[in-house]
């Protein structure tokens, strides 16, 4: 082999090598997902827990059966738009850490179909508009603060997460309350509640709407002019301008489907979670509370794409419905709150890229491969006209 | 509002004041070598939770210690994800922050009151007699700290290392430094300050434990190291400001006659601090390699 | 290798510095680095590195000073084995680097600068100490600089002086210089050199890395060539010729058309790369007294006014930094301009969007592939269409895009332009640098245009992918393209350019025909020298 086409063969398998250890962006969030796991059963050991009956319960609680799958997609749901939230946002080339903020806009908005009268599904859908709608007017402003003033779109969204946290308290004690029980919002109508799937579970089609989002959104970053702006102004803003997109828009877009995203987990909560069908504005909404910080954890374990987005929420969701179960189970159950000490475990060990790379034994299976490949490889086809 | 009225304010003002300027300090630190850790809300609480075990047991000097210590460790794994490992610091510190939250939850329950643990009288630090009332003698730490950083910074070699390492650091590289090591030893004082910073709002302030403590305060401490321009003296004035919107909240609900809800006032703090960093921006600059791993190939 | 390759170093009884012995580098990702490599290095003396993009000179240099370690292989001195494991220690040692790309700290002074590799770290910072140091250092060798700057705010040609006032202040035995020519005019090449000299008669070793024939051949006593990871070549500078070199730099026997274009302009045939005819078509490109600024707001294009039209290649040619990049910036939508008039065609372009001005018929070859002509994670065809992504063909109905005839059109430019690359969904960043140049050019010849405007077209590239490039252009002009050609490689626009322009610090020193001046008079002008007086 003369010595250009051996430099063009190295290239191209090195191509190959990229494509089968970058089976492992998937590898990772594994990985990552059992170090988190990991971790929990640690600090469960250690604090005097038996991890294994805690995981056991988790597991049962999570998917032991059709119930216990309803629990989970259920749970799942409002993850999965919020995880959008991030994703989108995040493909546009911004942290928009607000889902927080956002969500609770939208389900104020959501609750408000209960002030009037309309047909059944008619409502719904309204109800859906005003959240999105309330989402997406949420997000707009820090993402106009970053392109008029440059403000870093961290700060502004969580500020206004902390905004949004006392304004929608206000409005479910004050304007929204319900009469009778002033602990908690208006019910949501009948006319405007998802269906529910399987009886005797909280998991209704609201699920579908979270899937269908991540579809449409998926086709509108991959198969759209606009979708391919934002991801290119994502990836380098100085390529973006010279192929002519205006950056200040992509980042406009970005966080509108971002909000919108957002808006509607909230609706899907305040219209989709029987019994109450309502927010609880005197526990400071424990129903709502964390689903935007969760779906940040989903949207990072399913690397920012919307099919890794759904199958990671199914992993949240199951370890959030796992966790009620496990919090009961036993002499001696474990609490709630350790589900979250995981999540916050596996968020940690994704933040460490190429994981693989700290595990010598994986490195050296990975390395014969590459090995036994090259051995195998192909010379490279005619280079170019020198 | 009369005399007695604004010497309570700012009494409040600069206890407030106190969690803001220490963290926002400590964060300077670290991003003038490079690193931005956006995990300081999480340890806020967790050396809050941390300090306040720690002076249960052995009084309120080590309760200051601990919280210190857990806010160092903490900030050494962040240092370590981020440097040797080359990880991605958002996500480092989003992961921080989830961790925290659950930890510090789970912790409570753990103590048999879910939710608030109130830290006995025994194990607060002692506050001063000062003729403007009961003060925390750490406000003093909080007023010294950033002139001490301020002088750091400008004045000795290893302030102009800092520099180096967080605007080029394939320079500091080629004068023989340690980059990663630098990063290192400032994102853990970093975290370390913001520990103490914690530790005192648990022992030395409000008394108390509870799952939101920190309220954000990280993340204001953050907006603060922006309007600061990494400048430790402005961090001070941010810290400052912050803290005498907090204690005007405060007054406002002790009026009589509320002219506002109070979920509005209590919203103040985070509306001042947005207009605050929305008039900043444009003159300052952060180091060129902020946020990114250096790598040496 | 043959025997007049032969090592020039056989009088060993000189003693050596440094001897580098077996050197192999594979990085981490695969590539080999560097191949089995074995260099004597003698105190008094100046080694010229010669190579291609690519062939390793960097490779080997880092690891010289520390900066890399080797994969295997050693390096010795007279007194044992030396291992550095920092480039501290390759400093303690006394090996100094002046990379190409400067590792200054931007914000410092350059007395900071120096003081960083200095004092202890918990010392009071003695700046005024430094300050007297430098001075003196300052006097010693004859390099003057700003001392208060903070050096981002210095010229390139001063930021080089602040490096190796940097690396001189440690005391070096062995100075390498990577590349450091590029970024200077002719007039600074010269007292580099004088300085060079000056210094390996004081008795330091010194490593000159350079893919630039010319240069490599007037100062240096040694030249050392790599190939592809490989030495191939240890030979005395008074015996090697050019032919010579240029055929152990490319590796096979260098005729007529196929010429390597770092030979200087006068050795290059001439047929073909002309114009045929004298002037050519109508004026496509219109500018009339453009003035730009430039990001640190000072004025970067000072009132220029030129035509370029059709069938011809119009060069400016000019040390880089001295405006061309604003300019490029200013015609393809990309930089605001201060005051004049630019129109393509007649249509006016100041101020437009990139979009609406490649619509009217403008391509654009960017000075930098990785920063701006290509977002690198994706795929090829996703670059494929970046500037064209919004086009009637590309885009369906709700702007959907058609992934479908995307595709084939990926596939044609792969094969059209020779690419190779395992597919269109390959990632970007996969590429050659020669192949991603490619792609580049395919995509903008494929919006048809009226005008190419080139920038740096050849940077980094390997000689057989430069070459491709080069004809590309010229078949371009001769379909009646107009071309507008920025290069800082005066050769390659002496070579192709039907008219020329020297730039310097944003004006034009002078318009001509590459053959109205000797090399010597450009530069001169190159160097600001006023065209009265060079004529």
């Amino acid at each position: 082999m003369s010595e250009q086409e051996r430099t063009t063969q190295s290239r191209l398998l090195r191509g190959v090598h990229r494509t089968v250890t970058g089976l492992h962006p998937a590898l990772e969030s594994m990985l990552a997902a059992l170090i988190g796991l990991l971790i929990g059963a640690a600090l469960m050991y250690m604090w005097g827990f038996n991890p294994w009956k805690a995981y056991w319960a988790l597991l049962r609680g999570a998917y032991g059966g059709s119930y216990e799958w309803a629990s989970t997609l259920a749970r799942a749901t409002p993850l999965i738009l919020t995880a959008l939230t991030f994703s989108v946002c995040i493909r546009a080339g911004m942290f928009n850490i607000g889902a927080e903020g956002q969500m609770l806009m939208g389900a104020m908005a959501a609750v408000c179909v209960a002030l009037f009268k309309m047909p059944p599904g008619i409502h719904l859908i309204v109800g859906l508009l005003f959240a999105l709608i309330a989402g997406a007017a949420w997000s707009i402003v820090p993402a106009v603060l970053k392109i008029t003033r440059g403000v870093s779109e961290v700060i502004s969204t969580i500020m206004f997460n902390w905004i949004a946290r006392w304004l929608a308290l206000y409005i479910a004690i004050f304007i929204l309350v319900d009469p009778s029980r002033a602990e908690k919002t208006l019910t949501v109508p009948v006319t405007a509640r998802f269906p529910i799937l399987v009886r005797g579970t909280d998991f209704s089609y609201s699920f579908f709407l979270a899937i269908f989002v991540a579809l449409v959104l998926y086709f509108v970053l991959w198969h759209t002019t606009m979708g391919y702006e934002v991801r290119a102004a994502g990836l380098n803003p100085t390529a973006a301008r010279y192929g002519g997109i205006r950056n200040k828009r992509t980042m406009i877009v970005g966080f509108l489907l971002g909000g919108v995203a957002a808006g509607l987990a909230g609706a899907t909560v305040v219209m989709g979670m029987p019994p109450s069908y309502a927010a609880f504005g005197g526990g400071a909404f424990p129903e709502l509370t964390n689903i935007g910080f969760d779906g940040m954890a989903v949207a990072m374990v399913g690397r920012n794409h919307p099919i890794g987005i759904i199958v990671a929420s199914v992993l949240f969701g199951g370890l959030n419905a796992g966790g009620r179960v496990m919090q009961f189970y036993g002499s001696n159950p474990v609490p709630l709150e350790m589900v979250r000490i995981v999540m916050g475990a596996i968020v940690l060990a994704m933040s460490i890229p190429e994981l693989i790379r700290l595990f010598p034994a994986i490195k050296d299976q990975g390395e014969r491969l590459i090995a036994a490949l090259r051995r195998h490889g192909r010379p490279a086809s005619k280079e170019g006209s020198a | 509002m009369n005399w007695i009225d604004l010497v309570s304010l700012l009494r409040i003002a600069l206890h407030a004041m106190v969690p803001i300027t220490l963290t926002a300090v400590g964060e300077i630190v670290g991003e003038t070598a490079g690193l931005f850790n956006i995990g300081l809300e999480g340890i806020l609480l967790i050396s809050a939770f941390a300090g306040a075990l720690g002076a249960e047991a052995g009084g309120p000097v080590v309760g200051l210690l601990v919280g210190m210590g857990v806010g160092a460790a903490i900030g050494l794994v962040f240092a370590v994800i981020n440097t040797y490992w080359k990880g991605t610091q958002m996500i480092t510190g989003i992961g921080i922050n989830l961790f925290a939250m659950g930890l510090v939850a789970f912790g409570l329950i753990q103590l048999g009151a879910p939710g608030f643990h109130a830290v006995p009288r025994a194990a607060q630090v002692i506050k001063w007699k000062t003729a403007m009332g009961a003060m925390s003698p750490i406000i003093l730490i909080a007023l010294v700290m950033p002139f001490l950083i301020h002088w750091f910074i400008k004045r000795t070699r290893a302030g102009l290392i800092l520099k180096a390492a967080g605007e080029m650091p394939e320079a500091a590289d080629v004068a023989g430094i340690n980059v990663n090591k630098v990063r290192l030893l400032a994102a853990t004082f970093g975290a370390a300050l913001a520990g103490l910073g914690g530790a005192y709002m648990s022992i030395a302030w409000i008394g108390s434990v509870t799952k939101d403590l920190s309220a954000g305060r990280g993340f204001i401490a953050l907006a603060t190291v922006v309007f600061s321009g990494l400048n430790p003296l402005l961090a001070l004035l941010g810290g400052f400001i912050f803290g005498f919107f907090q204690g005007l909240a405060e007054w406002v609900k002790t009026l009589p006659s509320k002219p506002i809800p109070s979920q509005f006032v209590s919203m103040l703090p985070y509306i001042v601090t947005l207009l605050v960093v929305s008039g900043a921006i444009g003159r300052v600059r952060f180091p060129k390699a902020l946020g990114e791993p250096y790598k040496r190939e | 290798m043959n025997a007049n390759d032969a090592p020039a170093n056989a009088r060993a009884s000189d003693g050596y510095f440094l001897r580098a012995e077996n050197i192999t580098k594979v990085y981490s990702d695969g590539t080999v680095g560097l191949r089995e490599a074995t260099l004597e290095i003698h105190p008094r003396e100046i080694v010229g590195l010669l190579g291609e993009n690519g062939a390793g000179k960097t490779t080997l240099t880092k690891i010289l000073s520390g900066l890399l370690p080797p994969t295997s292989g050693r390096v010795t001195s007279p007194k044992g084995v030396v291992r550095f494991a920092s480039p501290r220690e390759a400093l303690d040692f006394g090996i100094g680097m002046v990379h190409q790309h400067f590792a200054l700290v931007g914000t410092f002074t350059a007395t900071e600068n120096v003081a960083l590799s200095h004092e202890r770290p918990f010392s009071r910072l003695r700046l005024d100490q430094a300050r007297e140091r430098l001075k003196g250092l300052m006097k010693e060798s004859g390099l003057h600089v700003p001392l208060d700057v903070p050096v981002e705010k210095l010229a390139v040609g001063e930021q080089q002086r602040v490096e190796i006032l940097k690396v001189l202040s440690r005391n070096v035995q062995l100075l390498i210089l990577d590349e450091p020519t590029s970024v200077l005019t002719p007039l600074e090449v010269d007292e580099l050199f004088l300085l060079l000299r000056r210094l390996r008669d004081g008795g330091t070793s010194i490593i000159l890395i350079t893919h630039k024939l010319k240069e490599v051949q007037s100062v240096t006593d040694r030249i050392v060539v790599l190939r592809h990871a490989e030495l191939v070549g240890d030979v005395k500078t008074s015996t090697a010729t050019t032919e010579r070199l240029a055929q152990l730099m490319v590796g096979k026997a260098i005729e007529g058309e196929s010429t390597a274009v770092e030979l200087s302009a006068e050795q290059l045939p001439r047929t073909g790369a002309r114009s045929k005819t004298g002037s050519s078509g109508e004026s496509i490109l219109h500018v009339a007294d453009l003035v730009a600024k430039g990001n640190t707001g000072d004025v970067a294009v000072d009132g220029l006014s030129f035509n370029v039209h059709a069938g011809e290649i119009f060069g400016i040619a000019g040390v880089e930094g001295n405006g061309q990049s604003e300019l490029v910036e200013s015609l393809t939508g990309l930089r605001r301009v201060v005051s004049g008039i630019a129109t393509i065609k007649g249509i006016d372009i100041l101020g437009k969007d990139p979009r609406e001005i490649y619509r009217l018929g403008v391509a654009h070859i960017p000075e930098d592939r990785w920063k701006l002509g290509l977002v690198l994670p994706f795929t090829l065809a996703e670059n494929a269409i970046l500037g064209v992504h919004r086009w009637k063909e590309f885009r369906g109905p709700f702007s959907f895009l058609r992934w479908g005839k995307i595709n084939r059109h990926v596939r044609e430019l792969m094969d059209r332009f020779e690419i190779q690359a395992t597919g269109p969904n390959a990632p970007a960043k996969s590429l050659s640098g020669g192949n991603q140049q490619k792609l580049i050019v395919g995509r903008e010849l494929a919006k048809n245009p009226a005008i190419v405007v080139a920038s740096q077209p050849t940077r980094g590239l390997d000689i057989g992918a430069a070459k491709y490039i080069r004809d590309l252009l010229v078949e371009m002009r001769n379909n009646g393209r107009a071309i507008l050609l920025v290069s800082a490689d005066l050769d390659e626009v002496l070579a192709l350019a039907d008219r020329l322009a020297i730039m310097y610090e944003g004006r034009f020193m002078t318009e001509c025909a590459p053959t109205d001046l000797n090399r010597q008079q450009i530069g001169m002008l190159m160097g600001g020298v006023a065209y009265k007086e060079v004529a």
